[in-house]
């Protein structure tokens, strides 16, 4: 049997299969069909798997994210607490995009209009006592308003609703009856989280994707059903596991980061099986370059993040994304700036050397004049590109400049795309308090082996990764993910041991609700796993850190000499004597897969001549030189040869520069070392 | 220069600021820094220019007066300036903010020269005097405002003066957080050396500072050019700070905006003397208001570095609200960047054809509760400073309730589920002001409305907020927004808590008051009766104008929701017809004594306007900010008739011979 993960982009769709007894894989790319991207899948499974030795298919996919970036999303109706119909719309003040000096900034406008915002006179306390009842009179009076607005869906935000969910409860159960089949979206389960307007701004974009994602999902199963595969697809959440369909339909919000959540996953598996704790994972695309640091096999995880200037707070793998990819476009500012990205050529019409009507010079556009990238190849099997018209965009980028050469231009084209990627690395690490030259960089996506050694030498790392399958390097790990669910409790406290007893009703009450979703998606106890921790902080911070526990043997002082550790490693001091807070329990629960071993590399070669594609001229450091260029799949374990080289294969290449050494390992993963 | 090295370089530099951010976030102790990120840093050459600060994140409040920080060490040190040696500095009278912005200076010398100067100001949660947090409205003298602390040098050859920090440390509250504060800035700053230091070895100072060179010359290029596209000339404008006590004693900041070819001068003259309240600056606020107007309506893309302001100079006289000396207190000095920037838009506008955009709050809006927690027992201290309406601009309305352009974008309101945990106060309402954003083509944001219940037990209530009285204009004939507005209903009735509007300090409240902070709307841009009525309709329909006002003030009429097009033209050309005008005259004689503008009106014009001695009234500038002027007498020959200094017919001169002109409010602000 085999297991399929399918990352859909907005430019290609890959897939992967993954046999699991051998852990053999094969890969495909296909244009994706936005819209109707199940069609893009299912013709990428007919390039792999017999429907019938599909054991399970996971896919990540970003059709919430771009409906919310595009504001294709439902109507939305509100229902809050009366007073409060505005507070999705003022938040925090905060205008939370690039807005300084410039006096025509316009904010972004929340996805609820204010005539589908709707108040109920209730009001709940933050010990969940009930001040002021909801009756059914009112319920009747929110139904009879919100009928001839006709939403598509509901979001239901009361005040302390993490407290006590007894009213947004009811006021759901008025909402279904009234108007069945429309989704209803509770703050108190999207996120039962205390501060109302990250809980809110959550709820009401779950609410907003939730029918989207409904169709999308029911379409892509019902194809595939049809199709002969099994039911069932898995959708990878933000934070790094798999959602069932049941889920990624209750609570879309949670797959926002899943694409480049997948990329991150198997970064992780692909390290654990070299035993490489410590990396950064490089990540180059066509508009963005994503950046990850994992540290003792571990990602960061946040649960601050804005997506379209709204916060969510649902966790997921903490991800640095710069505007800085394959398709960037160079141009000249106003003042004779050179500048690179962040403008992209993005998809449509890409790159000037994609010959569908770009005419700026890209990074791929500088990157082919130079002999780094290979006209040879079309990319992802069906675009082909074109050398004279990526010279001529860069011509006219030189022209502009007064007449610059233009080899010259396109190495420093790379050279300040490079250092924005730099940048943002140098910022992950030091903000988790690690130095970038502990750790390996693990370069993947359709670029990023090709960035990878400048950015490297930039930041004194002297050990890079190109892993096996880069460009489809997400898909597998999306096809490897466990089913993960995220819960969380909010009980504000004092962490002392009276505190306990309530803690640890809150995990037990966590874990039966856990493994009871987990029992209903087919999985046995011993599948089960849980991971519990506290997000706590000083009394008097407004902001808390969170920290792992085992209920079994928590203890206050136990826990918050975890905290003290954390805070001392996150800001460098720590206050034993302070008082130590609770703000929220959290359990994530995984229902274990099976998951096939990173397989060994069957090299079909066994030397290095045999792999050679061609020798061509490519620019290092102001001059051609000739290089020979490999095709990746035919290279011997084992071999190793020194730059200048290029590495070629299907979705991505590596280029290793002069002074710096390549070898291929067991796994068939690409190490390349510098000659310091 | 290469322009490939030339970038590298810039991000580089960009980056390093960025990573003293992350360093400092990671390190200090007090939350304000780490939570509320109330820190700025920055790269200074040797010769106190900007060099690099992050793109947004850092507060131009804070930067831009380093330059003057950086001055006055070199005026005080000159060549004595060693490797090792560290600089505090505080002290608004030589470049300072307000005392508890305390700002670190950091020497780092390359072949033996002095270069870069990695610098931090950062917000210390106290720094002493009368009041913890050390901010107070009711100071007299800047010895109640903290700590002063002139440029000093806190280390030298690399060894902390340890006398010199017990004693700063001893007058302030909660001294461990202010060490570690301290030395988290320290830390933060020996790191940034390092990287440039790293810079240095990888590109040498050559290169680097023919970068530098090149990055600044760029900046005051493009700033010259937009420069040169403007009209030469010397353009007016006035705006007010509501001082007093009992009654308003208006501040004013008088603004002359000069461009002659590629430079411009902003002359403060004719600014109130300094007084004996918050409402005073150092030398270093007013040119940071207006280097922000100035870089936000010119050139609002370019980098932030001194470069472009080498085109600009602003004149300060010494004694001044805008430059005061020794003991004027100086804790409201956002209140004074705001009321310079409202000067200097207004005359900028009319060098730039009117393309300003609608005034803002005016100043921090700081709203304090405190009492004693009857749940605990502890005292608490409950701070808001809320967020306004943002001003109208030509081709878009302003946006409702959020941090404006000028400011760094922060956090103004608790979340209520905290709040509620916290304080015995109960949030009843958070919403947006209906009818509250000035009126125009392009109508001003809405305000909002935060309405808090105590609890429990009696507590005292202070506000810092300006533009109570005179609120936020409009521009090129939009109305001015709804001022902001702090009061208490107690029983059922509405309670004023001061005399002077906006002006409060510890008005007793009790249990069961019901506590009100609203914020201002934006001014409006362009007549009202220019606003797409499809547009009114929606806003109708939204409820952020209510019906009355659409008909009234834009002249639409409504049937059943829909525009009806043949009575809305209608009723404009009623409305338009009947709008008070006057034609102007001359006035002679001295101003008032205290820098108002004063007008006299013809009894006609006063009836009609339903005016009376001592209200405000506004003349419609249809090319910009509308002037205000208090009425000292009514009187004199008929017809509708005003009489003004000459410099304001002159201004208003350009819209046509006759003027409109509105009430703005009474001397209360009623």
């Amino acid at each position: 049997m085999v297991v399929v993960g399918i990352d859909v982009g907005g430019t290609f769709t890959d897939l992967t299969e993954i046999d699991e007894a051998t852990g053999g894989v094969r890969i495909t790319k296909v244009p994706s069909t936005p819209g109707d991207e199940a069609r893009a899948v299912l013709a990428g499974l007919e390039r792999l798997a017999d429907p019938r030795a599909v054991r399970r298919i996971v896919h990540g996919t970003t059709v919430a994210t771009n409906a919310i970036i595009q504001r294709r999303g439902a109507r939305v109706a509100l229902v809050t607490t009366a007073g409060f119909r505005d507070l999705i719309e003022i938040g925090r003040t905060k205008r939370n995009i690039p807005a300084l000096f410039n006096p025509t900034f316009v904010r972004p406008r929340p996805p609820v209009p204010r005539p589908l915002r709707f108040e109920v006179p209730e009001r709940i306390l933050h010990d969940g006592s009930v001040l002021r009842p909801l009756d059914e009179g009112a319920l009747a009076r929110l139904v009879d308003a919100v009928r001839p607005q006709a939403p598509q869906a509901f979001a239901v935000c009361l005040l302390f609703s993490y407290a006590n969910a007894a009213h947004e409860q009811r006021v759901a159960r008025a909402l279904e009856q009234a108007f069945p089949g429309t989704p209803v979206s509770l703050s108190s389960e999207v996120v039962p989280e205390y501060r109302e307007f990250e809980r809110f701004s959550t709820t009401v974009f779950n609410a907003y994707i939730q029918p989207l994602m409904e169709r999308y999902l029911e379409a892509m199963e019902k194809r595939l059903l049809a199709a002969g595969y099994p039911p069932g697809v898995l959708t990878v959440g933000s934070s790094g596991g798999a959602l069932t369909v049941d889920a990624a339909r209750r609570l879309p919000i949670k797959t926002i980061a899943s694409g480049p959540a997948g990329g991150v996953s198997q970064a992780i598996f692909v390290a654990r099986s070299i035993g490489a704790p410590d990396v950064i994972t490089y990540d180059i695309g066509g508009t963005s370059t994503d950046v990850c640091l994992i540290s003792g096999f571990a990602p960061g995880v946040t649960t601050e993040s804005l997506l379209a200037g709204f916060p969510v707070k649902t966790p997921q793998i903490d991800i640095k994304s710069v505007g800085a990819g394959g398709g960037s476009i160079a141009w000249v500012d106003i003042d004779g700036a050179l500048q690179v990205g962040p403008q992209s050529a993005g998809a449509e019409p890409g790159p000037a050397c994609y010959g569908r009507g770009g005419l700026e010079a890209t990074v791929s556009d500088a990157n082919l004049l130079l002999g780094r990238l290979g006209a040879g190849r079309p990319l992802g099997g069906t675009i082909a590109l074109d050398p004279a018209l990526a010279a001529r965009a860069v011509d006219r980028l030189a022209a502009r400049l007064g007449g610059f050469d233009a080899h010259r231009l396109a190495e420093g084209i790379i050279r300040i795309m490079v250092a924005r990627t730099v940048s943002s690395i140098r910022e992950i690490t030091i903000q988790r308090g690690h130095d970038p030259r502990d750790f390996t960089l693990m370069a993947f996506g359709g670029a990023g082996g090709m960035h990878a050694i400048p950015t490297a030498e930039e930041l004194g790392i002297a050990r890079i990764i190109v892993p096996r399958f880069p460009g489809n390097f997400s898909a597998l790990g999306v096809a490897a993910s466990d089913i993960k669910l995220d819960l969380v409790r909010t009980c504000i406290g004092r962490l002392a041991g009276d505190a306990l007893p309530r803690l640890q009703e809150l995990f037990a009450g966590m874990r039966e609700a856990a493994a009871r979703q987990l029992q209903e998606d087919g999985f046995a106890p011993a599948d089960m796993r849980w991971v519990h921790a506290l997000d706590l902080r000083y009394v008097g911070q407004a902001f808390e850190l969170t920290v792992p526990v085992e209920p079994e043997t928590l203890t206050a002082g136990g826990a918050a000499g975890a905290f003290h550790a954390r805070h001392l490693q996150t800001y460098g001091h720590a206050s034993e004597e302070a008082a130590v807070e609770v703000v929220n329990a959290r359990l994530t629960a995984f229902g274990v897969v099976t998951k096939p071993p990173l397989a060994r590399y069957a090299s079909p070669t066994r030397r290095l001549a045999e792999a050679l594609v061609e020798e061509r001229a490519v620019y290092f450091g102001g001059r051609f030189a000739p290089c020979p260029v490999y095709e990746r799949e035919r290279l011997p374990a084992g071999a190793r040869f020194p730059g200048p080289a290029v590495v070629e294969e299907f979705g991505s290449t590596a280029v290793v520069f002069p002074g710096w050494r390549a070898e291929v390992d067991e796994f068939g993963t690409l190490r390349l070392e510098g000659a310091a | 220069m290469d322009p490939i090295t030339l970038e590298v370089v810039r991000e580089a530099l960009s980056s390093i600021v960025r990573e003293m951010r992350i360093n400092l976030t990671r390190t200090s102790y007090s939350s304000i820094i780490y939570e509320g990120e109330d820190f700025s840093c920055v790269l200074m050459s040797a010769a106190a220019e900007i060099v690099a600060m992050s793109a947004g994140q850092d507060h131009p409040l804070h930067i831009v007066p380093i330059g003057w920080s950086m001055r006055a060490v070199r005026e005080k040190f000159g060549d004595d300036i060693r490797p090792g040696d560290i600089f505090l500095h505080n002290d608004p009278y030589t470049g300072g903010t307000h005392l508890n912005d305390v700002a670190m200076i950091y020497p780092m010398f390359a072949e033996g020269r002095l270069f870069l100067f990695p610098v931090i100001r950062a917000h210390w949660a106290d720094v002493g005097g009368m009041t913890s947090g050390s901010i107070s409205g009711a100071v007299t003298e800047i010895y109640q405002e903290g700590v002063r602390i002139p440029p000093i040098k806190v280390a030298e050859g690399g060894r902390v003066n340890q006398a010199v920090v017990d004693v700063l440390f001893a007058n302030m509250r909660i001294p461990r957080d202010r060490d570690g504060d301290f030395r988290a800035m320290v830390g933060t700053c020996a790191k940034a050396a390092e990287r440039v230091q790293a810079l240095l070895a990888r590109y040498g100072l050559a290169v680097l500072e023919g970068c530098i060179g090149e990055l600044l010359d760029r900046a005051e290029q493009r700033m010259r050019q937009k420069l040169r596209g403007l009209p030469d000339g010397t353009y007016r404008y006035e705006a007010y700070l509501e001082a007093g006590r009992e009654r308003l004693e208006p501040l004013v900041v008088k603004a002359a905006v000069i461009i002659a070819g590629d430079t411009l001068t902003v002359d403060l003259g004719g600014t109130s003397p300094q007084t004996a309240g918050p409402t005073n600056v150092g030398p270093a606020m007013a040119p940071t208001g207006a280097f922000t107007i100035i870089k936000s309506f010119l050139d609002p893309g370019g980098d932030i570095n001194s470069g472009a302001f080498r085109p600009l100079s602003v004149l300060t006289p010494e004694g001044t609200i805008v430059n005061a000396r020794p003991p004027a207190p100086c804790g409201g000095m956002v209140e004074v960047k705001f009321c310079v920037e409202s000067a200097v838009m207004g005359a900028l506008a009319q060098a730039i054809e009117g393309k300003v955009t609608g005034d803002l709050k005016g100043g921090g809006n700081h709203a304090y509760l405190g009492g004693v927690d009857p749940r605990t027992g502890e005292p608490y201290v409950f701070y808001e400073y809320p967020a306004a309406g943002n001003g109208a601009w030509d081709g878009g309305d302003g946006n409702n309730t959020v941090r404006a352009f000028t400011e760094s974008d922060m956090t103004t309101l608790q979340p209520i589920e905290a709040v509620e945990q916290k304080y015995p106060l109960r949030v009843e309402r958070t919403a947006l002001r209906e009818d509250s954003g000035g009126d125009g083509r392009w109508r001003g944001g809405l305000g909002l409305s935060r309405e808090l219940t105590l609890l429990g037990a009696d507590a005292r209530f202070s506000v810092l907020s300006e533009k109570n009285i005179l609120p936020p204009y409009g521009v090129c004939g939009g109305t001015a927004g709804a001022p902001n507005r702090f009061f208490v209903i107690r029983d059922g009735a509405a309670v004023e808590p001061s005399p002077l509007p906006g002006k409060v300090s510890g008005f007793p409240l009790r249990a069961g008051d019901l506590v009100l902070l609203q914020s201002s709307g934006g001014g409006g841009y362009g007549d009202p009766l220019a606003r797409d009525p499809e547009a009114v309709a929606r806003d109708v329909a939204d409820g952020v104008v209510s019906p009355d006002r659409a008909r009234r003030v834009y002249g639409v009429i409504l049937r059943d929701g829909r525009v009806d097009g043949e009575a809305t033209r209608r009723q404009r050309e009623v409305i338009g017809a009947a709008r008070p005008r006057v034609r102007l005259r001359e006035l002679g004689g001295p101003g008032a004594p205290d820098g108002r503008r004063i007008c006299r009106l013809s009894a006609a014009a006063a009836a009609r306007l339903g005016v009376a001695m001592g209200d405000i009234v506004e003349f419609v500038n249809p090319a910009g900010a509308p002037l205000r002027a208090w009425i000292a007498e009514i009187g004199g020959e008929d017809g509708d008739l005003a009489w003004l200094a000459p410099d304001a017919c002159a201004l208003l001169a350009a819209g046509g011979d006759a003027v409109e002109i509105r009430r703005v409010a009474g001397p209360r602000g009623a």
